[in-house]
């Protein structure tokens, strides 16, 4: 896949396996001719379970860790080269830095490397801690930072040099509400900047909230990559009708029902909304509310994944990963 | 880098080494007057250079080992190596970076000797700062081994050993050379490892100095373009290591 101009980013074909085992002898695939492109201006969610790729892929890109095969290119330039590094942020999963530095001394080293004048760097560091809500902490060591300050200084190094393309490793991780919510408007106010925003996630919510597409990974395999509406309007349309009092015996075929109180949740395909309605009129009962059901990425992030939206098979097997 | 290296190890308190150095060059200069006669400032120049080099020695080993291996285990580089900076530029920062500490801290301890042999009224004899010098070229030619194992290792506690090994070796490679002597071990083998091995003996000037004896200028550059050579060797091969490393 030749990178074309309007993608950020490009992978093409992307293999990785690690050794495991006694001797090394194992040899355990991680990433499987994985193909993604990234268009710029996009805020791609690439998601997936714990263990499914995500962080290797970033690494790659990264130049930390070694792809099998397959080439990737970052805009418009081979991964090889190391020119376009300079237009890119990046925040790793898990982030650790220096911690005999301040925010402010870390941030002025990140800018010397980026080779930022001394004016220039510190401009944009007070700038960045005020955006992270760190600027009451600047001069104090890094070692004294709970992991929530941590990642919030680790998003501030990969702003540090207005980069093009941002990737971050799970962004929100560690990070208490008051965090999640800086960090999405961080990466909407990115996005309206015309930045392209590359972030794993295991958040499904945060996903939805902010992506424009995104790409789900099992097993080093991409499963999907698309639209959110696109995605999750694929399933045939599901409609709640919300109904009270009357008989309720003759419903249609296909019909779902679920008592709430002395209300009825009746769940049916939006082809046999016309018939469901008639038959509930025909009942005396009270239709209070009709209201499509609109599939979350969860729901169908389980789907994929083999378990069942919200059932004890999700709770007990996979639900937990999708929680932070 | 290698700014940032030197604020690193005075921030984690490397140079407190200084003050063990202090209390040492104290008590020999006022004790050893009174237990030696004429000896006296030979010893004391003896325990002032041979301080250096052992603390200086740990700090390369141990310090050495840990700017890489630390910094892997932490993951601390990784939004480092995402930025416009190679994996060779971060050795060589981290080189440049330990070995002006340890500059720093020889200065410091030279400065220390000096001051101990002016204060109790010995000869401060400007020649120790050959021998200084040849402690430095062999501490520089440390931290290139500490650097080039913790690139190679898979941790710290390896790298470390490793690096101990190979100095300790180099430190005894006379030993290694004899050894055909009172072993089977072909002549030839022993040679080879001879060569292969740092050869720390050839900074070793402390005796010739102490004793008066001179040190000719061509043996100062020979020996300072052995350090770089061999230095410069571990630190390609290092570079070379490190960039086809999957930092997992």
């Amino acid at each position: 896949m030749a990178p074309s101009p309007a993608s950020a980013i490009t992978i093409s074909n992307l293999t990785k396996s690690y050794k495991a085992g006694f001797l090394n002898c194992q040899v355990r695939p991680v990433l499987v001719g994985l193909d993604l492109e990234v268009q710029r201006g996009e805020v791609f969610g690439y998601l997936g379970p714990n263990g499914s790729g995500k962080t290797t892929t970033l690494k790659i890109l990264m130049g930390l860790v070694h792809a099998d095969s397959g080439t990737a290119s970052v805009l418009g330039s081979p991964l090889e080269k190391r020119d376009w590094r300079a237009r890119i942020g990046y925040l790793p999963e898990h982030p650790y830095f220096y911690d005999y530095l301040t925010p402010g001394e870390y941030l002025d080293y990140v800018g010397r490397l980026f080779g930022l004048h001394a004016s220039a760097r510190r401009d944009r560091a007070r700038d960045l801690l005020q955006r992270v809500g760190l600027s009451g902490v600047a001069d104090v060591p890094l070692r004294r930072f709970s992991k929530g300050m941590t990642q919030r200084i680790g998003i501030a190094q990969a702003l540090m040099n207005d980069p093009e393309v941002v990737f971050l490793d799970e962004p929100m991780s560690g990070l208490d509400p008051i965090g999640r919510r800086m960090v999405r408007d961080i990466i909407l106010a990115l996005k309206k900047q015309g930045k392209t925003i590359f972030f794993s996630t295991h958040i499904l919510p945060d996903a939805e909230t902010l992506c424009d597409r995104v790409a789900l990974l099992r097993g080093g395999r991409l499963l999907k990559v698309g639209r959110l509406d696109e995605i999750l309007s694929q399933e045939a349309p599901q409609v709640e009708v919300l109904v009270s009092g009357g008989c309720l015996d003759e419903l249609p075929a296909g019909v779902q029902r679920q008592a709430i109180g002395e209300r009825w949740r009746l769940e049916v395909a939006e082809a046999g909304l016309a018939q469901l309605l008639n038959a509930v009129t025909a009942g005396g009962a009270r239709i209070l509310s009709v209201q499509p059901i609109r599939q979350s990425l969860e729901d169908y992030f389980l789907e994929q994944m083999g378990l069942p939206p919200g059932g004890e098979g999700a709770r007990g097997q996979g639900r937990w990963e999708l929680q932070d | 880098m290698a700014a940032n290296t030197y604020r690193e190890t005075v921030r984690e308190r490397v140079l407190y080494n200084l003050v063990f150095f202090a209390i040492l060059m104290t008590l020999s200069g006022l004790l050893l007057g009174q237990l030696s006669i004429r000896q006296d400032e030979k010893i004391v120049k003896d325990i002032g250079l041979a301080s250096m080099d052992v603390f200086g020695s740990l700090i390369a080993i141990f310090i050495g080992v840990g700017l890489v291996s630390k910094e892997i285990e932490r993951r601390s580089l990784y939004p480092l190596l995402a930025k416009p900076l190679g994996r060779g530029e971060f050795l060589l920062g981290k080189f440049a970076g330990l070995g002006f500490t340890l500059l720093v801290n020889i200065g410091l301890m030279a400065v220390g000797l000096f001051l101990t042999l002016l204060v109790t009224h010995r000869s401060a004899d400007l020649h120790l700062l050959i021998a200084i010098y040849g402690i430095y070229l062999g501490l520089v030619l440390t931290v290139a081994i500490a650097l080039f194992f913790s690139a190679l290792a898979s941790s710290s506690l390896l790298a470390s050993v490793w690096t101990v090994c190979l100095v300790m070796a180099g430190r005894y490679s006379e030993v290694i050379r004899n050894m055909r002597q009172v072993t089977e071990v072909p002549p030839w083998l022993a040679q080879a490892l001879y060569l292969a091995l740092p050869n720390f003996r050839n900074f070793d000037v402390k005796d010739r100095v102490v004793y008066g004896q001179a040190v000719a200028g061509a043996e100062l550059v020979t020996i300072t373009l052995y350090a770089l050579i061999y230095s410069g060797v571990l630190l390609g091969a290092a570079s070379l290591a490190f960039r086809s490393r999957d930092l997992t």
